[in-house]
């Protein structure tokens, strides 16, 4: 049902940087540098991807010995479809102010 | 500074969000540290907090939560502040002239100052131990423990039934403990209610399921 509703900008946003590497797992707190969003809008978005079924989320060891786990998200296949059903219909209008 | 009032915030998110969503709790709480090198601790914690408020509302145990505070604020801590005042009446009636316990009846009985003074000290510790058990009824019903919130009812339906029987008997007059009876009957009421939600919320409730990974961070 949530599917069906057009996504917000800030959904797009992080379509977009999920589906830029969309194989990589991504730490929260790089998605929130890289699309520009604040936790209190980046953290609902992934909540609801996720019980969506967009996003899958997955506790990785921590990089350096000492520090904590870290939860990281990547698209799943059904995530990777909507994305590019979605992302095109955002860049259509700015391609045709550019050409106008 | 910034650092500690960013923990207390972060620990205020993480602990909005219940236990349905514990693993996103976590997985802010593990972002925290990433903020923490960034240098914006309390821009990220804020935004969690935000974050988990905006879910309360969206989940049975969030509006569980919220309702908690609710009766905690709006009526628990109001009693407990009657129950303060009161207590502080009986102080000031204690140091003045034996003009008896005020509230009692529409004046002093002269036939009842003595046995109304001679009841202040044992009914200050009622009103005393009045207000503090609905403090931490109240502080007991926003942690969910409802085992000592069980305890807290019984010590607080105990005492007003001790000061009925003191009341009635030393002055001859429960009209002052009317509106109070019925205050409490509707608190106490209110506590079963939540308790009924809140055993129904549990029974819907599934947490999220911890991976080894997560449950070593946990722990």
């Amino acid at each position: 049902m949530g599917r069906n509703r057009r996504p917000s900008k800030q959904m797009l946003l992080l379509f977009e940087a999920l589906s830029a590497r969309t194989q990589q797992w991504r730490h929260g707190y790089d998605l929130m540098k890289e699309t520009g969003l604040l936790s209190g809008t980046l953290y609902p978005l992934l909540i609801r991807m996720t019980d969506q079924g967009l996003v899958e989320a997955e506790w990785r060891e921590p990089e350096h010995p000492g520090r904590p786990a870290r939860h990281a998200y990547r698209l799943t296949n059904a995530g990777v479809a909507f994305a590019r059903t979605a992302i095109p219909d955002r860049r259509a209008p700015s391609a045709e102010v550019c050409f106008a | 500074m910034t650092l500690a009032l960013s923990r207390a915030v972060m620990s205020l998110a993480s602990r909005s969000l219940g236990t349905r969503r514990r693993t996103w709790a976590m997985a802010m709480e593990a972002e925290f540290g990433a903020a923490v090198e960034d240098g914006r601790p309390l821009m990220f914690a804020l935004g969690c907090l935000i974050a988990a408020w905006r879910e309360i509302g969206k989940q049975s145990e969030g509006r569980l939560i919220v309702a908690n505070y609710a009766l905690a604020l709006g009526l628990l801590i109001p009693m407990a502040a009657l129950q303060f005042q009161q207590a502080t009446g009986f102080l000031s009636a204690a140091e003045g002239q034996p003009f008896g316990v005020p509230g009692a009846g529409a004046g002093p009985n002269p036939y009842l100052i003595w046995s109304h003074n001679s009841a202040i000290p044992i009914l200050l510790i009622i009103r005393l131990l009045l207000g503090t058990a609905h403090l931490c009824l109240a502080w007991m019903l926003v942690e969910g423990d409802w085992p000592r919130v069980v305890k807290c009812g019984t010590l607080i339906g105990a005492a007003m039934i001790t000061l009925s029987l003191f009341t009635g008997v030393l002055m001859l007059d429960l009209s002052p403990l009317r509106a109070q009876f019925a205050e409490l009957a509707i608190e106490l009421g209110a506590v079963v209610v939540f308790s009924r939600w809140h055993i129904r919320v549990l029974s819907d409730a599934t947490p999220e399921p911890l991976t080894p990974v997560a449950y070593k961070h946990l722990r």
